[in-house]
């Protein structure tokens, strides 16, 4: 392969994960009406198209017809860049979020064998890349609401900053465990390691399950992602909307696209990283592809956040905090001592 | 603290049992009316818009008396009444306005009216962009109550009729009814 076909073939790639993760996020918010709808005897949307299937294209038109407003007195740069600022690691996130396994080669003539792969690109620091993005997505956040000149979205992005700093902590150090099993960074090659049956999977897996590394990355990856109950940068009852309070139009489309992306991005993380990416829970099952058993992995995840927002009240600040630095801290630091003695032993 | 107790902190007992009440009503029936697609069913004396009424031999029952006009606390309606030409003892009204906008549906002109003229249709789908159309004139109002009660009531003998007349004439000649019967 010459150097223009792999620029296109990268090109291609990136334009298809694009699409499909844009056009995740844009059903995503359909389910979760949906889903919230039928929890609470609802039924979400049904009018435009059938049972409301069309929803998401209403309102991507309606955002962006709407009026693009900057308050006066806020700060026009960071404030025109604070949305992009948390949309773009979103999406960059996905750069090394493998989705199947294996590659396509197909001969093609005078250009000579092109290859495809079902990822962008296989970084080796591929999980250090991820939680460092999810860092910047923050700034996004705690610009806009500075930016804003708006008291609930500078509340709004003071709890934001406070919120990832302390939660990221327990994010970060739950995927310790696995890393240290997989003895890599990398993505694709932390799930090439869970092949095998779902007894091979990090999460199951000997010589010390994942699991309770699992349960406290979810609650963890709630609270990165600014959803119920750890809403507290967006919480409507307090801050009108926190830091988005004076966005409108397509900066506001930004923000709520960022929110959608990062929860699939953190559905994806756990996928691979604990439930061993594309594998299937049982050998005899290999014959799906493998990108059906990730997304629906990725879809189990992405449910269990809308459950958990159908189901829980918000959080006041101080259980926030608390929760976060006295019971998952500790829980995770224990998480790693064991698994670092378990796989000393395992090893030797 | 007991051990099941413990078990049920760690576990988060009480958020899994929110969890499946949750999971639980995903799979029950939804509550929700599909307004403009199915239509409420309406209680027995719903108070929609006001209408007038007619007998059924086609004339209007109201005699311009202005209790309704009296009775309404929002004062939305407005009775005009006059003579009915070459008859001067039978009144009705020339002009009956009606202001939707104002009106809060009480009813008190229906339990005012003294000939049972009035009555509240079931009709609230009145939503408009024009506010004109919502300040209705006597014949609007007589239209809605046709379309709203088909079954008219009949019209009493002494009413427009010869024979009342000469019982009004023998009224006005007496002052005071004595033969009951004819009337």
């Amino acid at each position: 392969m010459n150097v223009v076909t792999q620029l296109v073939v990268i090109l291609g790639t990136i334009g298809v994960v694009m699409v499909t993760v844009l056009l995740h996020v844009a059903y995503l918010t359909y389910f979760e009406r949906k889903v919230l709808g039928w929890m609470q005897d609802r039924m979400g949307p049904m009018e435009v198209g059938y049972h409301g299937l069309l929803q998401p294209i209403a309102d991507g038109l309606k955002l962006f017809m709407k009026e693009d407003i900057i308050p006066s007195g806020a700060n026009k740069i960071i404030f025109s860049l604070a949305p992009i600022l948390s949309l773009i690691p979103a999406l960059i996130g996905f750069a090394v979020i493998p989705w199947g396994d294996g590659q396509l080669t197909i001969p093609l003539p005078w250009i000579g064998d092109v290859t495809f792969r079902p990822f962008v690109t296989d970084l080796n620091i591929g999980i250090l890349y991820l939680l460092a993005l999810s860092s910047v997505g923050a700034y996004g956040i705690l610009l806009g609401g500075w930016a804003s000149n708006s008291k609930y979205s500078l509340l709004g992005g003071l709890r934001s900053a406070a919120q990832v700093i302390s939660y990221e902590l327990a994010l970060g150090m739950s995927l310790v465990g696995v890393l240290l099993l997989a003895g890599s960074l990398s993505l694709v090659k932390i799930a090439q390691a869970q092949a095998g049956g779902f007894w091979h999977w990090y999460a199951f897996a000997l010589p010390f399950p994942q699991i309770v590394a699992l349960a406290l990355y979810g609650i963890a990856a709630v609270a990165e992602t600014n959803r119920l109950p750890f809403d507290l940068p967006e919480a409507e009852s307090e801050l009108v909307a926190g830091f988005f309070t004076e966005y409108s139009g397509m900066r506001f489309a930004f923000f709520f696209l960022a929110e959608y992306a990062n929860m699939i991005l953190v559905s994806c993380i756990a996928a691979i990283v604990f439930l061993g990416g594309w594998h299937a829970p049982f050998p005899f099952l290999d014959f799906v592809p493998g990108i059906v058993w990730f997304l629906l992995k990725v879809y189990v995840f992405l449910f269990f956040f809308y459950w958990i927002r159908a189901t829980l009240p918000r959080l006041r600040y101080d259980q926030l905090m608390t929760f976060g630095w006295k019971v998952m801290i500790p829980l995770v630091l224990a998480n790693i001592l064991v698994t670092s003695v378990a796989a000393y032993f395992w090893m030797n | 603290m007991s051990l099941s107790a413990a078990l049920n902190k760690v576990f988060f007992g009480e958020i899994v049992k929110g969890l499946g009440l949750t999971f639980r009503h995903m799979f029950e029936k939804a509550v929700t009316q599909q307004y403009p697609h199915t239509k409420p069913r309406l209680p027995d004396g719903y108070r929609g818009i006001m209408s007038l009424l007619k007998y059924d031999d086609g004339t209007e029952r109201c005699v311009g008396c202005a209790l309704c006009e009296i009775a309404c606390p929002s004062g939305v309606i407005k009775v005009v009444s006059a003579e009915e030409p070459g008859r001067p003892l039978n009144r009705f009204a020339e002009t009956y306005t009606f202001d939707v906008t104002r009106c809060v549906f009480c009813g008190f002109c229906v339990d005012a009216c003294p000939v049972d003229a009035l009555a509240m249709t079931k009709e609230y789908e009145w939503a408009s962009e024009n506010k004109r159309t919502l300040f209705l004139d006597k014949e609007q109002l007589l239209a809605i109550g046709d379309r709203n009660f088909p079954n008219r009531g009949k019209k009493p003998a002494y009413l427009g009729s010869i024979e009342g007349d000469w019982y009004v004439e023998r009224v006005k000649a007496k002052s005071y009814p004595e033969d009951r019967e004819t009337a």
